[in-house]
């Protein structure tokens, strides 16, 4: 029983994980905000350029990655832990999202990444 | 020292997944005793541990080392225009945290690999695996080098 219900929960979670990374990602949806120059942590989403000239950018270069990371993380922890309650006749459902959502995921990570190559 | 640390870190976890992929998906009628033959002959659940750990420490030792590049190489980098560079860089870390979530689900379908069950997404989670596993590690092979690019 309790293999099922962690069955549900580790197929849940990596669509989950992988689907809200790329919504972070495209959306900007950071739990906090890294300096790691001024090693300062800001919760949510923050943009020195928003408080400072673009120009001063480099000063205070941010970091997403681990915020949207942390989001993906929580946010399909709760995915994951919804469908452990769930009936086991939708595992094959998550199992199928399991591994088909993170190759989706990561196609819109390379969209997403586009504007580098234009540069 | 600590991006020596990733690398070799980086290195195992290459040769066990890439291992692990080979006795998933290659055809069996390879010759026994042939090296195609004896190299995916090795039992792939025997690996699970080993990367689910591995991937786990490298990608740590890569987010520490990440604070560094951002604030001491990018700079260098965006200075030079290795706008390409820059870019695969962020789809190395993107694709290393949708690993990271499908960890959980990669475990369990090893747990039990003769269960027919799992085994479409056992196959399917170990190559996504292994292609984010050489994707990061070539990225960061160039990254690492990329002072001798085009010079």
């Amino acid at each position: 029983m309790a293999t099922l219900a962690y069955r549900r929960f580790a197929f849940a979670y990596a669509a989950a994980f992988a689907l809200f990374y790329a919504v972070a990602h495209a959306r900007g949806l950071a739990l906090f905000t890294v300096y790691p120059s001024q090693a300062i942590v800001l919760l949510g989403t923050h943009r020195s350029r928003d408080v400072a000239d673009p120009v001063l950018d480099f000063l205070a270069p941010e970091m997403y990655w681990y915020g949207w990371t942390a989001f993906a993380a929580v946010g399909a922890l709760i995915i994951g832990l919804v469908a452990a309650l769930l009936p086991d006749r939708l595992c094959g459902f998550w199992a199928c999202c399991a591994w088909v959502v993170p190759p989706l995921a990561m196609i819109a990570c390379v969209y997403l990444t586009i504007p580098w190559f234009r540069l | 020292m600590l991006l020596i640390l990733h690398g070799l870190v980086a290195v195992a976890l290459l040769g066990a997944i890439t291992h692990q992929t080979l006795a998933a998906c290659a055809s069996p009628r390879a010759k026994p005793l042939s090296l195609f033959g004896r190299f995916r002959a090795v039992p792939g659940a025997g690996f699970t541990n080993a990367i689910v750990v591995l991937y786990l420490v490298s990608a740590l030792l890569g987010a520490v080392v990440y604070l560094y590049f951002k604030v001491d190489l990018q700079p260098n980098l965006e200075r030079d225009r290795h706008w390409h560079a820059l870019g695969f860089f962020d789809l190395k870390e993107d694709f290393v945290a949708i690993g990271l979530g499908v960890l959980p689900a990669y475990w369990f379908c090893w747990r039990r690999p003769f269960d027919s069950e799992n085994r479409q997404a056992r196959v399917a989670l170990t190559l996504l695996l292994a292609f984010i596993v050489w994707w990061a590690f070539l990225v960061g092979h160039v990254i690492n080098n990329i002072g001798g690019f085009g010079s």
